[in-house]
């Protein structure tokens, strides 16, 4: 009995040398664990560093108002090839300000209607007209080296991003187009440093329909734009490629506001030029726009 | 049903697609919101909470693509990473895939998480949770990763 007995005892205690030998730690074998936990850890941690930072800064964050200059090319690109659909699918916007019907005179040049622009790159609503009237004017033709510049820093709405119509050109086989930027955004003396004289007509268009007052935007002899049609303070702190990124969000009040009121002008322009394109004038978005032009 | 193996934690694969779930759903319905006009976002639009101004800012799109709908493209890959069949897989392309594509899920909450504080200034509470959803996914994940890699490297019992 005692023989196998021991025998016994000793893979026994085999076993249990073995047993212990295993459940010593493994450092090797712990060390996924310690990483994912390290992961864990850190992505929490920079997480809350944030948070932390943002709390600590306080106030509001924008970003700083660029100097005038050219506009970034993917800016330009993104306001004049906005898809048609997007344009249907904003259509008409109630909200926007109407466009106000005058009974003027069918201007042309080069033998094409001719639509006058006047502002100054200070002036705040000026800077949100331009978004709209870029990409409305864009179905119909092609701007060349538009500009980007901010609002004034001083005025309503400060350093609201926008283009500059200074040394832009636009081409086109249904439109003509003047601009004038009466003014930098620089203050100087009482005013803002000038940078474009009017010609006699944009003079006598806009003393005629809209005096003193800009933007002032001659859509041919039935519709002039007298001020901006939206809020341009929803385009507060950012910055042109945020807007432009913006405009093809169509859930955004900024892309519902301009490209609303891109419809408006562009159903005014399309009785300009008898409704051509046709693929424009009678795109769904214009055609609903058209309907709601003041009589 | 087939047994977990040995080497995988057992609540694995259900943990982790619970959170799939519950990821999806918030994101299916901030897409919706996106998209349409009859669906209307559950949340304060004032104040520094303030889901609208988050949903309709610029950094909602990412490459013209709305981010919520990219939320729904991770949870649905997501998704299929972490079925059972995918956990009891050996195969370390599948284990890779699972760990990359959840620390993709992590950049880009950290990514939005930034946006919503620094560039909006403004937090979203609906995408506040598929942030939170998605860090516990992806603790989850490398949890479940670690065990089962510890398992595999571990000698057997007795």
């Amino acid at each position: 009995m005692s023989k196998p007995k021991s025998r016994q005892q000793r893979r026994a205690q085999e076993r249990d040398r073995a047993a212990r030998l295993h459940s010593r730690p493994q450092p090797s074998s712990q060390r996924p664990l310690v990483l994912a936990a390290a992961g864990v850890l850190g992505v929490i941690a920079v997480i809350a560093a944030l948070v932390t930072v943002r709390l600590t800064q306080g106030g509001t964050t924008g970003a700083p108002a660029k100097p005038s200059g050219r506009a970034p090319a993917s800016v330009v690109r993104a306001v004049t090839t906005v898809p048609a659909s997007l344009f249907n699918l904003i259509g008409y916007q109630s909200a926007l300000a109407p466009l106000k019907r005058i009974n003027g005179k069918a201007l042309q040049k080069d033998g094409k209607p001719l639509i006058v622009f006047v502002g100054a790159e200070y002036c705040p609503l000026c800077a949100g007209e331009r978004w709209a009237l870029v990409a409305a004017l864009s179905r119909f033709g092609t701007f060349h080296n538009l500009g980007a510049t901010h609002s004034s820093s001083i005025d309503t709405d400060p350093n609201t991003a926008t283009f500059s119509f200074h040394r832009a050109t636009y081409t086109s086989s249904y439109l003509s187009l003047d601009t004038v930027e009466l003014t930098t955004n620089q203050p100087q003396g009482n005013f803002y440093k000038p940078l474009e004289k009017p010609t006699a007509l944009e003079q006598q268009l806009s003393a005629k329909y809209d005096p003193n007052y800009i933007p002032f935007v001659y859509l041919g002899s039935r519709y002039i734009v007298d001020t901006v049609a939206y809020n341009p303070g929803i385009l507060a702190g950012l910055t042109m490629q945020q807007i432009a990124a913006a405009m093809r969000n169509p859930s955004s009040p900024i892309c519902q506001a301009i490209l609303g009121t891109a419809n408006n002008i562009t159903a005014a322009l399309c009785q300009q030029t008898n409704g051509k394109p046709a693929s424009v004038c009678s795109s769904s978005g214009v055609v609903a726009a058209a309907k709601h032009l003041p009589a | 049903m087939t047994a977990a193996p040995r080497w995988l934690p057992a609540w694995a694969a259900p943990v982790t697609l619970a959170l799939v779930a519950a990821g999806l759903a918030v994101s299916v319905y901030l897409t919706l919101v996106h998209y349409t006009t009859t669906v209307k976002l559950a949340c304060s639009t004032t104040g520094v909470v303030n889901c609208e101004k988050v949903t309709s800012s610029p950094q909602s799109m990412l490459a013209g693509v709305p981010v919520a709908l990219l939320g729904v493209v991770f949870f649905v890959v997501a998704g299929g990473l972490c079925l059972p069949a995918a956990w009891r897989s050996q195969s370390a392309a599948v284990r890779i895939a699972r760990i990359g594509w959840m620390v993709a899920g992590i950049g880009m909450v950290l990514h939005l998480v930034y946006a919503e504080l620094f560039q909006i200034d403004a937090v979203c509470l609906w995408c506040t949770t598929v942030h939170v959803i998605t860090v516990i996914l992806f603790a989850a994940v490398l949890v479940a990763e670690a065990l089962a890699v510890q398992a595999m490297t571990d000698p057997p019992a007795g």
